[in-house]
């Protein structure tokens, strides 16, 4: 349903701290230079508008998770009103947005995404992912045309960001009707940069505000924004550990220095490992680049066993990686590295989640709600 | 002119539009002219009055201009930011001046009301200022869109500037990534070479930060460089700034500033950056980071800076050569180095990726031995110039 016009980017919900984004709201939600008075104001009650449901209900049009139990394999299977949840809609001319009956109070909209992660998420995730990711979209929406602010609107994108970093990790090697990486990031930035913004302006206490910047800082690790970002926060919560922890990986990035970037790696908590999952093959692969260079000699021989402590990859994923790189590794176990012979490996051929081991360990016990409720 | 009264000065706008003299113009509506200090025209209704004299969409344009003399003798930014963006309309090319002096106080009050307003704790932090680099942009695209054949009276010319002031403001609220269309605009016009020496010197001034922020240090030099050279004797204060960027650049690039150049513009921040890179101290590069940190964050370099790492650890590596005398270095000595600088925490595998990444990026001619655990480094010029890398 997210998919079918991704060309046009005219899905790109407006996220504030965008650069455009104030003149999109305008267009795509109808809220005509209203004053501070007349933002409207959500009375509905439910996570999904009565109206919509009966709506859904007759043109069958009902998610499964939706249905009332027992009429799924009906003709026309019966909405359960405790369990639909608002489907997202595209902003179209016409349609009226600012209805208060069919919006939903901030409190009611986080009541909504914990039930969305309570109670949806922890089946089978790839199943799920889009239906929730659609029906945080329109928590989004409903958000953006009131203008929500305060505690719950930050309750709310915490949990969002934790979601979409948690699937860019998970489902990354999905196929693309599945999975769209592209969509999943532009969302994951617009929340991010908007709990920023919240962050930054309104008056906390904000206990997680450490662990996001962090979060921040290693998704868009090397990011001119999100440096200068983390540099200008103020010096005690700079010194916070997390982010500290975040600042040296990003300086070892900087520095090009892979074999310290791997190994701060394996201190990170597991959403935060999520969160830099996707510089973690670049840097493997950076590595492979300079040593080629630093050891390219004719003779020199390098052991296997040495490289995949350094690689923190086994014996087996190593070579592969090393093969996909044009990287040769003798009968002998030792690793010929030579600049000739290096060669960036094309996309399809390294299948990110053979090396997802630094993440995969952290994971073991925690379960899905645990780890987007952020009580790990 | 100080002290007309309304009708005078409406006379006068109106003979400036009509004989098309768009500088007077200018004047009659900028910040910086001192018509605005006059208490006679700092009107709260001034609509009736310019409409009796003056053609639409001028009328308009003289009133809200006169609101916001009004507003600002009142100290009022935020109401003087929205009556200036009444002001900024599409005009024919005689009425480019009117358009830049508009503009220039349209971004100057959004400055100002943004301040006030987040004194107040009301509104976004950027808020004020997106919805003035909005406007601008709008302007913009008119003067971009303008394809008269005659390029002596063709909106054109208001590109520049326009992005000039876009520059201003996103580097202020930190979205560079929206320069990028500006640029390729003004690189694909073809008046890109004749507009005058200020708005070029700002311009390139804009691109080279950028293009500094993207590591893309050649180019930066270049423009950055071009716009010291350019920039006129007079402006120090400018001289200063281009040089708060072209001196990182350059160091980058090998090359060292002068204690004298660092006097003169007061940025001796950089003399110990520059010295302890120089001697390959990192004990004294971290330290010099710290001591300026704030400095340094508040210009957006402390990261750049931060990359003269890889520099100080090639010159600090350089001496251990040179003290050894020889073409094989084991890789202790270079471990007993680094924790002489006091970097504690590293073990020799990151020793040999740091002497991997040198070699990698051309400072260092040689490679490693893992079997013997040594770097072995060319006869002939081991550490090239620095100048020569890159």
């Amino acid at each position: 349903m997210m998919h079918h016009n991704k060309g046009s980017r005219k899905w790109q919900n407006p996220g504030r701290g965008q650069g455009r984004s104030q003149s999109q709201m305008k267009e795509n939600v109808k809220t005509p230079q209203r004053g501070d008075n007349t933002v409207p104001r959500g009375v509905c009650q439910t996570m999904c508008p009565a109206r919509e449901l009966h709506k859904r209900e007759s043109q069958n049009r009902l998610h499964r998770f939706e249905m009332a139990v027992g009429t799924e394999k009906d003709r026309r299977p019966r909405a359960d009103p405790l369990r639909a949840v608002k489907e997202y809609s595209r902003p179209a001319a016409g349609k009226d947005f600012a209805n208060s009956a069919d919006l939903r109070p901030p409190a009611v909209l986080l009541k909504t995404v914990c039930y969305l992660i309570d109670e949806v998420a922890s089946f089978k995730f790839i199943s799920v992912y889009s239906f929730v990711f659609d029906r945080l979209r329109s928590v989004k929406q409903d958000m953006i045309i009131q203008r929500a602010h305060g505690p719950d609107c930050v309750a709310i994108l915490e949990r969002m960001v934790r979601f979409l970093i948690y699937a860019s990790h998970r489902l990354c090697d999905e196929p693309l009707q599945l999975f769209d990486p592209c969509i999943n990031d532009t969302h994951l930035q617009e929340n991010l940069s908007w709990l920023l913004d919240c962050y930054a302006n309104e008056t906390g206490p904000h206990p997680n505000q450490d662990e996001f910047q962090a979060l921040g800082l290693l998704y868009n690790l090397g990011s001119h924004r999100a440096m200068q970002h983390i540099m200008e926060l103020p010096a005690p919560l700079r010194r916070a550990p997390a982010i500290m922890l975040a600042i040296s990986i990003n300086r070892s990035f900087l520095e090009r220095n892979p074999v310290r970037l791997l190994r701060c790696a394996h201190r990170l908590s597991f959403l935060q490992a999520c969160a830099l999952h996707r510089h973690v093959t670049a840097s493997r692969k950076d590595l492979l680049l300079i040593y080629s260079h630093g050891y390219g000699s004719r003779n020199c021989r390098f052991p296997l066993d040495a490289l995949c402590k350094l690689l923190a990859l086994e014996k087996r994923l190593t070579s592969t990686l090393c093969q996909a790189c044009g990287v040769e590794i003798n009968a002998d176990e030792q690793v010929m590295f030579s600049k000739a012979s290096f060669s960036e490996p094309e996309q399809e051929k390294l299948c990110c989640s053979l090396y997802h081991n630094i993440v995969a360990e952290k994971e073991k016990d925690l379960t899905i709600s645990s780890i987007i409720n952020g009580r790990v | 002119m100080a002290h007309i009264t309304i009708n005078q000065y409406l006379q006068q706008a109106y003979e400036a539009i009509e004989n098309q003299k768009g500088t007077v113009c200018a004047e009659l509506l900028s910040f910086k002219h001192p018509h605005v200090a006059n208490p006679r025209l700092q009107l709260a209704n001034p609509e009736d009055k310019c409409q009796q004299v003056l053609e639409p969409p001028y009328d308009e344009m003289v009133a809200a201009h006169l609101r916001c003399t009004y507003a600002v003798a009142n100290h009022d930014f935020v109401e003087a930011y929205k009556f200036q963006t009444i002001v900024s309309h599409k005009e024919e090319n005689w009425a480019l001046p009117v358009m830049f002096t508009v503009t220039l106080d349209l971004r100057i009050f959004a400055n100002n009301a943004q301040q006030q307003l987040q004194q107040k704790g009301k509104g976004q932090p950027s808020e004020m200022l997106e919805k003035a680099a909005e406007q601008l942009m709008s302007c913009f695209r008119i003067c971009a869109s303008d394809n008269r054949a005659g390029i002596d009276d063709s909106k054109k010319w208001g590109m520049m500037f326009l992005s000039n002031q876009l520059f201003k403001i996103y580097f202020k609220i930190n979205k560079l990534h929206l320069c990028k269309p500006l640029i390729r605009a003004i690189d694909s016009s073809n008046l890109k070479n004749d507009y005058s020496p200020a708005q070029k010197v700002t311009y390139k001034y804009y691109v080279g930060r950028k293009a500094m922020f993207d590591s893309d240090f050649k180019p930066a030099e270049e423009f950055l460089s071009y716009s010291f050279q350019h920039c006129h004797r007079a402006s120090r204060k400018n001289k200063r700034m281009i040089l708060i960027y072209l001196l990182p650049v350059k160091m980058l690039l090998g090359h060292m500033p002068k204690l004298q150049l660092l006097e003169k513009y007061d940025l001796l921040q950089f003399s110990q950056v520059t010295k302890a890179v120089s001697d390959g101290n990192l004990l004294l590069l971290n330290e010099a980071l710290s001591k300026h940190e704030t400095f340094f964050i508040r210009c957006g370099i402390f990261l750049i800076l931060e990359k003269l790492k890889i520099i100080t650890y090639r010159n600090l590596f350089k001496k251990v050569y040179l003290l050894l005398k020889t073409h094989q270095l084991p890789l202790d000595t270079f471990l007993v180095a680094l924790k002489m600088m006091r970097v504690d925490d590293v073990d020799v595998d990151e020793v040999q990726c740091i002497l991997a990444n040198l070699i990698y990026m051309g400072h260092i001619k040689g490679y490693i031995s893992h079997q013997h655990q040594k770097l072995v480094v060319s006869k002939q010029n081991p550490f090239p110039p620095l100048s020569s890398v890159s």
